[in-house]
């Protein structure tokens, strides 16, 4: 099997894991929603909030909702004890990675997609085709939270305080990727696309590459016994 | 050990001259800045507290990359030792510059490009040495930190670019090139020498002292092994 085989191989096992349990999207999903809800009584939503602090509880409930989902694409390998058999398969171990990576890419917009229309009810926003952009912005953002994500999921899997270490982990490395993906769905929700948005978008597509370069430079190391 | 103690005496004492030199001339020597007054003077600790941090930073991101290439425990400790003196000069760049801000501009904290760069850049540090401290178990602490020290460093630029795309207009730091007056430009690179020097004294010290960790955390193994027999 060559490289991009054994990662297709890994995304097609978390795809058909998850499609058989549903135990990582629907937990997302509704925590994401949950996070929505608790803003609301933090902000009073809709009106005026939307375009002063709506990009940035849309995004924070995503962020929280790929930590839960981050937490368990390892978590699932170690209780089982495959990771070690995942390990031991000949071959790049970025494979690994690369699959694992594109699993919690596909979860993450999964859950985005969820979640949209219910932020547009909560926020009183009249849904129409100037929101298109945003999955440009959803694609991009979730690229850059997976490539981060995964590596830090790696590497906390096997520390003591796991659960408690990944956002430690996390929060701090994403949030220049974060920065941007709330300015550029401002922006959007704004309906100023083109010449203002694209520096943003810029920004997140040298954060995902630069990530997922260094996460396959790097993994062999993050997981090494 | 008695030749490195004498050395390390040496540099103590050019460490306190140095910083003596320093306050002098901060104080005493250079002029007076006209709009901000005696304000001004908190920039001679501040700015070299700050390429000290950056130049810890690197050290960090050398001492990961050599340690996953050989694994020689040195390379570990650099990062280590380097890690937590960037943080500490991370604090003082955080101290003096509200310190600064509050008569110049009004307020202690104003959410301003470098301010906030500075700020991520030092949480994800203090994220780094969390953990290094709660979360590896012995043996997997060095690797695991060395693959963070690494992406650390890559996320620093990072940082400095999406703050500046964020608040760009907000840019309330005084710029770079800024004409300093030869009296101002002395001051300035003594601090840089003293600092310089607190670095390398420190640094130096802070290695002994994980030598000394790693070698009280040998014998405390040896001895659990020998009470188990």
């Amino acid at each position: 099997m060559n490289f991009w085989q054994r990662t297709l191989a890994i995304l097609h096992k978390d795809l058909m894991a998850e499609w058989r349990t549903k135990e990582r999207l629907s937990p997302m999903a509704f925590f994401s929603l949950l996070v929505l809800l608790v803003f609301n009584f933090s902000f009073e939503l809709g009106g005026a909030a939307l375009h002063e602090i709506g990009p940035g509880v849309l995004w924070s409930s995503f962020v929280f909702a790929s930590l839960l989902g981050l937490s368990r694409s390892f978590a699932d390998e170690r209780e089982n004890h495959s990771l070690d058999a995942l390990l031991m398969a000949p071959g790049d171990r970025s494979a690994i990675y690369l699959g694992k990576m594109l699993g919690n890419l596909i979860f993450l917009l999964a859950v985005e997609l969820i979640c949209l229309p219910f932020f547009t009810l909560f926020f009183n926003l009249s849904p129409g085709w100037f929101l298109l952009p945003l999955l440009g912005v959803f694609f991009l953002g979730s690229a850059c939270l997976s490539a981060a994500g995964t590596l830090f999921a790696a590497m906390s899997s096997n520390m003591r305080l796991r659960e408690l270490l990944l956002p430690l982990l996390m929060l701090p490395m994403i949030l220049p990727a974060l920065i941007s993906c709330v300015e550029a769905t401002g922006l959007v929700l704004d309906h100023e696309w083109g010449e203002s948005l694209y520096p943003h978008l810029k920004m997140l597509a040298v954060y995902a590459i630069v990530f997922i370069a260094l996460s396959l430079m790097l993994f062999e190391y993050a997981v090494e016994e | 050990m008695k030749n490195l103690s004498n050395a390390s005496k040496v540099l103590s004492t050019l460490v306190f001259v140095s910083m003596l030199a320093a306050l002098g001339f901060v104080f005493l020597y250079a002029p007076m800045e006209k709009e901000m007054g005696d304000t001004q003077r908190i920039f001679y600790f501040h700015v070299p507290a700050a390429i000290s941090a950056f130049i810890c930073f690197f050290l960090v991101f050398l001492g990961s990359v050599q340690y996953l290439r050989t694994r020689e425990t040195r390379w570990d400790r650099l990062a280590l030792c380097s890690a937590e003196l960037g943080v500490m000069f991370g604090l003082i760049v955080l101290i003096t510059g509200p310190l600064w801000a509050k008569p110049i501009w009004g307020v202690y904290w104003r959410w301003e490009p470098r301010l906030t760069s500075m700020l991520i850049t030092f949480t994800i540090y203090v994220a780094y040495l969390m953990i290094r401290t709660h979360g590896t178990r012995s043996g997997q602490a060095p690797r695991l930190a060395a693959v963070l020290g690494i992406v650390a460093f890559a996320n620093v630029p990072l940082v400095y670019y999406s703050v500046d795309l964020w608040a760009a207009e907000q840019q309330l730091h005084p710029p770079r090139n800024v004409g300093l007056a030869p009296e101002m430009r002395y001051t300035l690179w003594i601090c840089y020498a003293a600092y310089a020097l607190l670095l390398v004294q420190l640094l130096l010290r802070r290695l002994d002292l994980a030598r000394i960790e790693e070698a009280v955390e040998r014998l405390r193994q040896r001895r659990d092994e020998l009470a188990d027999y």
